[in-house]
């Protein structure tokens, strides 16, 4: 495992002190429309800690991703990175911040071969003139060790992400975002997709990613494995938060009940009454 | 961004003087023309009558411009209004003839290409009582589908007289080029100039691509040097196949129907045979000036027979005399 | 920064070594490569007319076939490279003309130099290929129906504007004006090599596909490309200039309009204005030939010059062997539908081959 965390910590930001807040969400709200995603969101991301992002289908979570990573910009409320206020115009500016996200759906370019993937959007350049050619055989190397270093060996790093399986392509997405991602970690749900084994590996990651310094946002409605990392747990229901609180306040329970419906579940057991 | 802005303007504005700067100093374009009116005439529209005029022209053909222009000219002599209005597919066409009569337009000029397609509309016209000349395609049909004068060649005439003509000169294996792709009318042609020709092989080109028909006339050069005359069907392939024959180095000898500046240039200096000219011009002045004679004063003209406005040669002996007007765009 | 818990380094612990990697062969990669397919086919119907047609046989007749296989190769290497990007133009085809029609009437009409001209001319297609990436971007309606907007609006705009500039629907002789000769020698030139007549637009040919491949195969602007024709989403969400790569290619594919543009104009002096109409879909044929996927994503440069080869030598390859021209269209269509089956099935064999 130390050869995981030796990425991490080559890649982290040698600034980050621990508990020192990268990301300040006050507020924000995002309406598509008519349609209201999200309203009232509070949320910090510290450096060194995992924020758990919980909730059902619906319930916002993506939208919230898209917010940090720059993908929409948001409506109502503020956006502070490293106490500056801004919002982000496009993805390339959230990269530049060191914020690196892990989309739900991978965000990879089937036809591509693995290494054009992995380096897709920060490709290593000969030089800085427009027609520079791409450091082609590095970019390869850089791709198969990092993957290795994961686990996972692609039987050929040129061919197609396409015919990856799944659980491998999540990986090529993590170990992406780990390798460019310098101050911040956007994990939407990472274990949506993977067995046990695979899910242990990326909680381990999401561990050693803390440790590193880095702060992670871990999105999930897995309330399991949200408890064996987070510091920090939120749950959203219908673009509004319905629990924020820390580890020490509360118990892996609560954080089922809240998640499976809270007290409407409550008055259904009673309506059922079996 | 401001500064960029106030930049990018300055830019512009430097790159604008530069331009009308350097376009004072230059010469060989347009000569400086007097202050020139197409011809006098009376005020459109003066003598009360409106004409429909319907072709099947293909939009940007050079030919069918000079059909318009013929017409246009006519419109102000004799002050009528003009409705032009083309379609090169049959059932279209027909549409637009059937517009003009709910128009209750006064008089009608139409081609009649494609007669069979066409007769219901016209016999809707003559039914209303609104009078029908036809021109440039149809001088077998057009009595029968209604229309009292013609004005136009006979396709095949010209074609057998081209045809004639070459073989007078020795021709014995001539190359007719067809560049529109199911055109009767083309075709017509290429038949006519295979009867009195019996040698003549056909090929077709892409029409709308100037490079491909050079490429292929120069293919077609190379692949069979017993190709002794190139007859083309419109000027600007005449044009193209004058640099085929120059790239495949082919001795063969270059005639073609119709005429522009360009080709008339060609005759004078010899290097196109002749052309075939069917006035296209003159069919379109004609058309309607013939409408609104008609209109006026009953006059009838041709003798029940159609006007003949070719096949009309055009070479080296009397080029000189034609040459100002193909200029002038009325030949 | 926190400290981070490690163990001693296990320093002799190998990184997992798979049993089964597999190291494609040489041959099985190179079958997979799109252009190789093209190429199979290219050299299948090379051999099928240098039988069928003793005029096919000299040095001459194939420099002919790279002169046609230039001019429509020339656009088509921009036409592919936007198919990958995972957009269509289909005004490629009238562009050419307008770009003649510009510089010819600009100048004809205010006597300027026809250098200047032809500079009006290249800013006026590139701000055409602008509006198309700008409307497809901003609108996000498919760019099938926008260039077949721009295709219209331009093939209108032709025939409109030089019928109220020079009178007539063709441009008119522009070889007394200034500079035509210099511009003949960039454009429209040709050189012989022995019996052999070279055209310049071949060479520039050649030059625009090495570029193209080397954009394509070696650059970041490459990579970017081949990202937002496969999943511009994933693209975008990544940090790849989306908006600026796409309206990139078209204008792309306009600055290369705008040159075969000016090759016709320098070669045959007047245009007629109606004319460039039918060839965008050459364009999008040499490039699937060369095995290009419709849906974006794929492709390549060789591929797309060799399509366009395919092109010249099936269109005169008919006329050397003497057929009946009325069957032109249908050889053409057989000829390339085979060149696309040939493609596929070197693509499966290829990929069938792979072991697990």
């Amino acid at each position: 495992m130390t050869v995981m965390t030796d990425t991490l910590a080559e890649h982290a930001d040698a600034q980050l002190r621990k508990g020192e807040p990268l990301i300040e969400m006050d507020g924000i709200g995002k309406s598509y429309g008519a349609i209201r995603a999200l309203r009232g969101i509070n949320l910090r991301v510290n450096a060194g800690e995992v924020t758990c992002v919980l909730g059902d289908n619906g319930a916002g979570k993506s939208t919230l991703i898209k917010i940090m990573s720059g993908l929409h910009p948001h409506n109502e409320g503020s956006l502070k990175v490293d106490g500056k206020e801004l919002t982000f115009g496009s993805p390339r500016e959230a990269l530049d911040h060191g914020i690196a996200t892990v989309y739900q759906d991978l965000a990879v370019v089937s036809l591509m071969e693995v290494w054009r993937n992995f380096f897709l959007g920060s490709e290593l350049r000969a030089g800085k003139y427009p027609l520079a050619g791409l450091r082609i055989k590095e970019m390869k190397r850089i791709a198969d060790e990092e993957l290795r270093k994961m686990g996972i060996v692609v039987k050929d790093i040129n061919q197609p992400i396409g015919t990856l399986s799944g659980g491998q392509r999540q990986c090529v997405a993590i170990a992406r975002a780990v390798y460019f991602g310098a101050r911040v970690l956007i994990l939407d749900e990472p274990t949506a997709a993977l067995g046990v084994k695979q899910s242990g590996v990326v909680l381990k990651y999401t561990a050693a990613a803390r440790d590193a310094g880095l702060g992670v946002v871990f999105i999930t409605h897995n309330p399991h494995h949200a408890y064996l990392v987070g510091d920090h747990f939120i749950i959203l229901k219908l673009g509004g938060t319905v629990l924020d609180k820390k580890r020490s306040e509360v118990g892996l329970d609560e954080l089922t009940t809240q998640m499976a419906g809270g007290d409407e579940l409550t008055e259904l057991s009673h309506e059922l009454g079996r | 961004m401001r500064l960029s802005r106030i930049r990018g303007a300055r830019f512009v504005a430097v790159a604008a003087v530069v331009t009308l700067g350097v376009a004072a100093c230059s010469s060989g374009g347009k000569e400086a023309t007097t202050e020139d009116s197409s011809g006098g005439g009376n005020a459109a529209g003066s003598s009360g009558y409106t004409i429909a005029f319907v072709t099947h022209e293909t939009p940007g053909d050079t030919f069918w411009d000079k059909i318009k222009s013929g017409a246009e000219q006519a419109a102000k002599d004799t002050g009528v209004t003009l409705k032009y209005s083309n379609d090169p597919d049959a059932a279209k066409q027909a549409v637009l003839i059937q517009n003009a009569v709910d128009s209750k337009v006064n008089g009608i000029a139409t081609t009649l290409v494609t007669p069979d397609a066409l007769a219901g509309s016209v016999k809707a016209a003559t039914d209303a009582k609104i009078p029908v000349v036809g021109l440039n395609a149809g001088i077998d049909q057009y009595k029968k589908l209604g229309a009292l004068m013609y004005f136009g060649s006979d396709e095949t005439v010209a074609g057998t007289s081209a045809g004639t003509r070459i073989t007078a000169e020795g021709a014995k294996h001539p190359l007719c080029v067809i560049h529109q792709a199911g055109s009767v009318a083309l075709e017509a042609r290429c038949a006519g100039v295979k009867s009195s020709a019996p040698g003549t092989e056909n090929l077709q080109v892409n029409g709308t691509d100037d490079s491909a028909v050079t490429s292929t006339l120069q293919a077609k050069l190379t692949q069979d040097k017993s190709i002794d005359y190139v007859v083309t069907l419109g000027a600007t392939v005449a044009l193209d196949a004058l640099k085929a024959k120059d790239a495949s180095g082919s001795a063969a000898k270059v005639a073609t129907f119709d005429l522009n500046t360009e080709i008339a240039q060609q005759i004078k200096d010899s290097k196109v045979e002749f052309s075939i000219d069917q006035q296209p011009y003159v069919q379109g002045y004609m058309a309607v000036t013939a409408l609104y004679l008609n209109l006026k004063n009953g006059n009838d003209l041709g003798g029940g027979k159609p006007v003949l406005t070719g096949p009309s040669f055009v070479d080296k002996s009397n080029i000189d005399v034609i040459l100002p007007f193909t200029q002038k765009n009325t030949r | 920064m926190t400290n981070v818990q490690t163990s001693p380094p296990p320093s002799t612990a190998p990184l997992p070594q798979p049993s089964n990697r597999v190291t494609l062969g040489l041959s099985n990669r190179l079958l997979a490569r799109p252009e190789v397919g093209a190429l199979v086919a290219a050299i299948l119907i090379f051999i099928f007319f240098l039988v069928s047609a003793p005029a096919f046989r000299s040095g001459e007749s194939f420099f002919t076939i790279l002169y046609q296989s230039s001019t429509i190769g020339i656009v088509a290497v921009a036409v592919g490279m936007l198919m990958i990007g995972g957009e269509f133009d289909l005004s490629a085809g009238v562009i050419t003309i307008t770009a003649g029609l510009v510089n010819s009437m600009l100048c004809w009409n205010y006597g300027m130099n026809l250098w200047v001209g032809a500079v009006v001319s290249l800013v006026f297609c590139l701000f055409i290929g602008f509006v198309n990436g700008y409307l497809v971007m901003k609108t996000g309606i498919p760019s099938f129906l926008i260039t077949l907007g721009t295709f219209f609006v331009l093939q209108g705009a032709n025939l409109g504007v030089t019928k109220l500039v020079t009178g007539s629907v063709s441009s008119t002789d522009i070889s007394k004006i200034d500079g035509f000769s210099s511009l003949q020698a960039v454009f429209a030139s040709s050189f012989k090599v022995g019996p052999v007549t070279v055209w310049i637009t071949v060479i520039w040919w050649i030059l625009f596909v090495a570029l193209a491949a080397w954009i394509l195969q070696r650059t970041r602007t490459g990579n970017w490309i081949f990202a937002v024709g496969g999943n511009p989403d994933s693209a975008r969400a990544v940090g790849v200039p989306l908006i600026k790569t796409k309206i990139g290619l078209f204008m792309t594919v306009s600055f290369l309009g705008w040159f075969v543009g000016m090759h016709l104009l320098y070669r045959f002096n007047t245009l007629q204005a109606g004319n460039g109409v039918g060839n965008e879909f050459l364009y999008i044929i040499a490039a699937v030939v060369g095995g290009t996927l419709l849906t974006g994503g794929y492709g390549n440069a060789i591929g797309v010059a060799i399509g366009a080869f395919i092109f010249g030598m099936t269109s005169l390859g008919i006329v050397y062997a003497g057929w009946d021209p009325n069957w032109f269209k249908a050889f053409l269509g057989v000829m390339l539908l085979l060149a696309v089956l040939v493609n596929l099935y070197v693509k499966r064999m290829s990929t069938a081959r792979k072991v697990g």
